[in-house]
């Protein structure tokens, strides 16, 4: 293992009203894997920021190759050789994937953009790393795995020596992800060294050598991976040990609440039938692309049905848009918080009123402004959201919050069943435990609860039964105390004879 | 072996070398260029029944010195709006250039020193909305609402409030140049508007710089952490919408032979609608200006016809206000159906943000 290329101390950083980072040393080899880890807003992402030059530091001083620098830029982060492959996918989406890698630094022959060497060295770069995608595909076109993969592409197309990893895997498939480890594998050879943060925690054994751990803007511990568990790893990220990571409650289950019969939606959805009982949470289980998220979306009237029909106590009711679910008291906690959940430029208070004016306002429209800091008030309370007060922007917030503003504006209004998708994706541990303590609640009190989730621990901590779905229908349905991750992997991996040439999602 | 959308493996596709016509159907935003394209010659031959005279040569002349201003301020907004701003100063610009150019010509300026000076003039309202825009962070709408009303100003001050006398026989060889006179056998207008079009089209088509407008226009955080200066270029775009503006301003007062202070009004919106019709996207990243051409012929075309067909002004307004509709809604409709193509065929998602929801 080889010196020290990056050497970061007492790095300071302040946004208005928080401090991101305080006082934190950071050190990376050339030839390692180092997994940075810590819960959301524990400032892993911003003290990488600061290191390929797009936060600023307040204080502390940085050596890159041993030389001090003061003052980073992008453009000169890059040329130092740091990359770094952001969470959020930061591509143009009408550009090729040819000219997405070479942006900010195209190939210039007499002053003209040279396309064609572009394309064959992006081909190069591509085929380099097994990555099958056209360069001349514009990237608008692809998918979000191979948009992750061309987002790799360009940053290892630079020949960084540093290179950051931001939760590269949270879009790809398990074939697409073990391809990564060999990449960053045969990087780690050639002596790069190599910023891994990620959430998935039982991905770290395949590549980091050394883990360092933020808590709240703090330097925590560093360790060897070998020399520690993933239980002392958590217990150093959240502070405290965490004994039951799954929260399950018992609960009777009782009558029927929700039926869903033959439901078509397009080819996502087919023939999808099942019921929901008070008293337990039935788990949606299924590989990416399953259509798990197409389901939810046409049972709540956001995308058109097709077929089927849809029960709440035994009664039909007719959703054709997402007013005629809230009515009827069935909600959608969605996958994409930011964009789907959350209005993110308006207040807390705003958005956990914005489903329920009909409750708060008056016959002629104006809002009871009474009521409304009442029903905001009773759901931070129950929910404990976490916030200095209800007028903070929703984007302010922490993904565990933002998460529990979005189920604390539905069971503002008694809604019956709440169907969560993907509810702990991108968020911190503890924050999971208080989503999974939230559906348990929902659980006691007889709301039904559909849980859409990729990650199958806590399908199978969480869920009292289980569907299991692979190519937009339900292959199996499972009890809990059948279940197991193989079995669930077995009937999630049933596609269609017709569709086998499609690679699939495999989640490692 | 893995599928493209073609079709074809990729490998496949290397292998045999793509025809040109494919080349040039696969460039982007060629669709739609060749939809318009199409209702351009439609236009033109229902024109040409209606009304014989429509296709002589000396209207057809006529027309296409017409379409010049249209497509002048069509190229200057398209660079704009690629990079997902607009310019609403264009139609101010083409005054204040009016107004700027004539004034000093009246007053014995060299007509060409006063060309130069105009010019300088219009760039620096070009910087201004660029730095405002990419500096300051002003949204471009409100940015350029600002110079808007100052351009128009300084159009009004110039003259003390007054449109300027004739030019004059000094300005003859100006106004020659800019507007009466021809040049193997085409208008001169039409020359320069052609010469800007290929330097400007080649710019933004071959240059690095080009590439950076659709980038900025397409995902601006993006180009910024790729090392993109997003405030130069951001600037360069409305100094060239600036540039375009000028010419116009200038061609104007070769026109008339003298500088009115309404000149110009509601150019901006015309350059809008032209950018549309043609391709480009006002939400940035997307168009060609060659679609720009086609879109200020249809505007042209529209209003050279309808005129020659006898309709009033108000229904040329109204029939030009729904074709502008019409182009946007036929694209949405297309990207809806190739979307719903690609759901069936299996396999990906579509990311366009076209809402295909009912509300």
């Amino acid at each position: 293992m080889g010196n020290y290329i990056v050497e970061l101390e007492n790095i300071s950083k302040s946004f208005p009203g928080v401090k991101a980072l305080d006082q934190v040393s950071f050190t990376l080899k050339s030839g390692e894997v180092l997994g940075l880890l810590g819960e959301n807003g524990a400032g892993k992402s911003t003290l990488m920021k600061i290191l390929s030059g797009v936060y600023i530091k307040d204080g502390g001083s940085m050596e890159i190759f041993g030389k001090k620098v003061d003052f980073l830029t992008p453009v000169t982060a890059q040329k130092m050789g740091i990359a770094i492959i952001n969470q959020e996918l930061n591509l143009c989406d009408h550009l090729t994937v040819a000219q997405n890698i070479f942006l900010g630094r195209e190939l210039i022959t007499n002053g003209i953009l040279s396309d064609k060497h572009m394309n064959a060295e992006a081909h190069k770069i591509l085929e380099k790393f097994q990555i099958d995608i056209n360069p001349e595909t514009v990237v608008g076109d692809l998918p979000v795995s191979k948009k992750q993969l061309v987002e790799i592409a360009k940053a290892l197309s630079t020949d960084a020596k540093i290179l950051i990893m931001d939760e590269p895997t949270s879009a790809l498939t398990s074939k697409e992800i073990n391809n990564l480890f060999a990449i960053i594998k045969r990087l780690k050879a050639q002596g790069c060294g190599i910023v891994y943060i990620s959430h998935r925690l039982e991905e770290l054994q395949y590549i980091v050598d050394r883990v360092m751990i933020l808590r709240d803007g703090k330097y925590i511990t560093t360790m060897d991976f070998k020399a520690t568990t993933l239980s002392e790893i958590i217990s150093y990220m959240v502070g405290r040990e965490i004994t039951e990571k799954f929260p399950r409650v018992e609960e009777k289950v009782g009558e029927e609440i929700f039926e869903v019969r033959n439901l078509n939606a397009g080819r996502m959805v087919r023939n999808i039938s099942f019921s929901l009982y008070k008293g337990e949470i039935l788990g949606i289980a299924g590989l990416m692309g399953a259509g798990r998220t197409e389901t939810t979306r046409a049972i709540f009237g956001a995308d058109p049905k097709e077929s089927g029909q849809i029960f709440i106590d035994g009664e039909e009711v007719r959703i054709r848009r997402p007013m005629d679910a809230i009515k009827a008291g069935l909600v959608l906690v969605p996958e994409d918080r930011a964009k789907n959940g959350l209005c993110t430029k308006l207040s807390v208070k705003e958005n956990i009123t914005l489903p329920n004016l009909d409750i708060i306002a008056s016959k002629l429209g104006l809002v009871n402004r009474k009521k409304e800091e009442k029903i905001t008030e009773t759901s931070i309370k129950n929910f404990d959201i976490k916030l200095a007060n209800a007028e903070v922007l929703a984007d302010s917030l922490s993904g565990g919050n933002q998460q529990k503003v979005i189920v604390s504006k539905w069971l503002a209004r008694n809604s019956k069943v709440i169907m969560f998708d993907e509810p702990t994706r991108g968020i911190d541990v503890a924050s999971k435990v208080e989503i999974y303590q939230i559906m348990n609640d929902l659980k006691s009190k007889g709301i039904g609860v559909l849980f859409v989730s990729s990650e199958l621990p806590e399908i199978l901590g969480i869920s009292d039964r289980i569907l299991v779905m692979a190519d937009g229908k339900i292959t199996k349905e499972l009890d809990v105390k059948d279940a197991t991750q193989d079995l669930i992997l077995e009937y999630a991996t049933k596609f269609d004879k017709k569709l086998d040439s499609r690679q699939e999602a495999i989640e490692a | 072996m893995k599928l493209n959308k073609n079709g074809v493996t990729w490998e496949m596709e290397k292998g045999k070398k793509q025809s040109k016509l494919k080349r040039i159907m696969a460039k982007r935003g060629m669709g739609q260029v060749i939809t318009v394209t199409i209702g351009l010659v439609a236009l033109v031959i229902v024109f040409g029944f209606l009304n014989p005279y429509f296709l002589t040569g000396r209207n057809i002349s006529n027309l296409l010195r017409q379409i010049a201003p249209t497509l002048l301020t069509g190229i200057g907004q398209s660079y704009v709006l690629i990079t997902g701003n607009i310019d609403l100063s264009i139609g101010s610009v083409v005054g204040m250039s009016c107004m700027i150019s004539a004034t000093l010509m009246t007053k014995g300026v060299n007509p060409w020193v006063a060309v130069i000076i105009t010019y300088l003039a219009a760039l620096f309202m070009g910087l201004l909305n660029g730095k405002l825009i990419s500096k300051a962070k002003l949204p471009a709408f409100i940015a350029t609402l600002g110079t808007m009303t100052i351009a128009r100003g300084i159009a009004q001050i110039v003259n003390n409030n007054y449109n300027t006398d004739s030019i004059g026989e000094a300005a003859e060889g100006f106004m020659e140049f800019f507007y009466y006179g021809k040049t193997l056998g085409l208008f001169n207008t039409i020359w320069i508007t052609m010469f800007i079009w290929l330097i400007f089209n080649f710019l933004l088509s071959r240059t690095r710089t080009g590439r950076h407008l659709y980038a900025v226009g397409s995902n601006i955080h993006a180009s910024h952490l790729s090392g993109v200066n997003i405030s130069s270029t951001i600037t360069k775009a409305y100094m060239v919408s600036a540039f375009c503006s000028a010419t116009v301003g200038l061609i104007t007062t070769a026109t008339s032979g003298m500088g009115t202070m309404d000149a110009g009004n509601g150019y901006e919106l015309y350059a809008v609608a032209a950018s549309v019709i043609g391709g480009v996207s006002t939400l940035g990243g997307q168009g060609i200006l060659l679609g720009t051409v086609i879109g200020a012929s249809i505007w042209g075309v529209l209003q050279n016809g309808l005129q020659f067909a006898g309709a009033p002004v108000a229904i040329r307004n109204i029939v030009i206000g729904i074709i502008v509709i019409i182009t946007v809604l036929l694209d949405i409709l297309v990207r809806l159906n190739k979307k719903a193509g690609k759901a069936k065929t299996g396999a990906e998602k579509s990311h366009f943000p076209v809402l295909k929801h009912k509300f």
